[in-house]
């Protein structure tokens, strides 16, 4: 090939402004970023006008999935190693100081008590394999009941949340709330979104 | 970039010559900035910027027993009943109700209660408006909607759900009172002349 003079002047561009920009945006990011919390089940909570943001801490989760699963969740590590150990007590099962460690950082689960001991074991991928169909709440055996009451026990600060999928039928949440309203708490938050229009 | 970063590579020692000339202090910083925006994407697809939003829920306290119970003047009670398949339902009083079907639009549901309410919601926009422009302070605001929302004769609405009608319906309902400025509203239970009430319609 004949070789070709190039111009003098250089193409290179400053990009100095650019990569300053860039990662003033990643430090901006990294930052605030608070990744989402792997739920078991997704759900579509629906739109409404209410500006009341959700607390981070001193929550309590109760998700209801669109079949009617019901899925527990606490916050606080400390709160969720007691209100495992009263739990464990009540229904006479014991967990390992690992599997209580593992307890605490997990998010929501929707399993019978008996059954935690074989999802604490399990790594991400495993956990994900269990089918979780919702903490039993029937009158003869009543788990979320007593998950409510311990923790409420242990930390009475806490808020209740209810997060319900848009196809929810009416009968789980009207079950839940007389489940709440069983433990005397008559004031909760109904979680939602921010309405797109008006 | 890269191609032209593994000629210089491969090719160096044979024409040095012209690569000598060329020689700067810039340092090519395009794997950097690679990264620099690699990451930057990465976070801002995982962000997650919109907090949930919450409303809060009163339920009235279950009474012990019968005497406990509030005696509120049939006049000023609305039931509003939701069934299967976005079914709205509203009747007025308790004596010979004439159920009428509504939807939960801003011409259906909210167009009653905004005429049923307007003792209330009148006051409570005014309000708002005065906020708007700023002769009240948001304090001030809330407090003040708080005695007008607990007005003796507002409305009292009375939302009874089907089982088989979706969560979706009792939040747009709830909505629609935080909208229409009701202060005085409760989730009972529905009962059985309801149920058959609502299916006929």
């Amino acid at each position: 090939m004949p070789k070709v003079s190039y111009p003098r002047s250089s193409p290179v561009l400053d990009m100095t402004p650019m990569v300053d920009l860039a990662f003033l945006l990643v430090t901006f990011f990294m930052l605030t970023t608070k990744f989402r919390a792997d739920e078991p089940v997704v759900v579509d909570t629906p739109s409404s006008v209410s500006e009341i943001k959700l607390p981070d801490i001193d929550i309590m989760t109760i998700t209801i999935s669109p079949d009617g699963g019901c899925f527990f969740n606490i916050d606080g590590q400390a709160n969720r190693e007691q209100v495992l150990m009263k739990m464990g007590e009540r229904y006479n099962i014991t967990f390992t100081p690992s599997e209580v460690k593992r307890f605490t950082v997990l998010t929501s689960f929707g399993l019978p008590i008996a059954d935690l001991k074989r999802l604490l074991p399990l790594d991400e991928e495993g956990r994900k394999k269990i089918s979780q169909k919702g903490v039993p709440m029937d009158s003869t055996n009543n788990q979320l009941s007593d998950w409510i009451r311990f923790s409420r026990l242990q930390n009475p600060q806490f808020r209740i949340a209810v997060k319900g999928d848009r196809e929810t039928d009416y009968k789980t949440v009207k079950r839940v709330i007389d489940i709440l309203q069983e433990n005397k708490v008559n004031k909760f938050n109904l979680i939602t979104n921010l309405e797109q229009t008006n | 970039m890269a191609q032209l970063n593994t000629e210089q590579g491969g090719g160096g020692k044979k024409d040095g010559k012209v690569k000598q000339k060329k020689s700067s202090t810039h340092i090519d910083m395009t794997p950097m900035v690679d990264l620099a925006f690699l990451l930057l994407t990465f976070f801002m697809l995982t962000t997650t910027f919109s907090k949930p939003k919450t409303m809060e829920v009163n339920m009235p306290v279950k009474p012990d027993n019968e005497e406990q119970q509030q005696k509120v003047a049939e006049s000023l009670t609305l039931t509003v009943l939701l069934g299967k398949d976005d079914k709205v339902v509203w009747y007025q009083g308790v004596d010979n109700p004439t159920p009428m079907i509504t939807d939960l639009s801003a011409t259906g549901l909210r167009k009653t209660l905004i005429q049923k309410n307007s003792r209330v919601f009148t006051r409570a926009e005014a309000l708002r408006d005065s906020l708007n422009k700023g002769f009240i302070k948001t304090p001030d605001y809330k407090k003040r909607l708080g005695e007008i929302k607990q007005d003796k004769l507002g409305l009292i609405v009375l939302i009874k759900s089907m089982e088989n009608a979706n969560y979706e319906n009792l939040v747009d309902v709830l909505d629609e009172m935080a909208v229409c400025h009701i202060g005085r509203y409760a989730i009972v239970d529905i009962t059985p002349v309801e149920i058959e009430m609502i299916e006929k319609i």
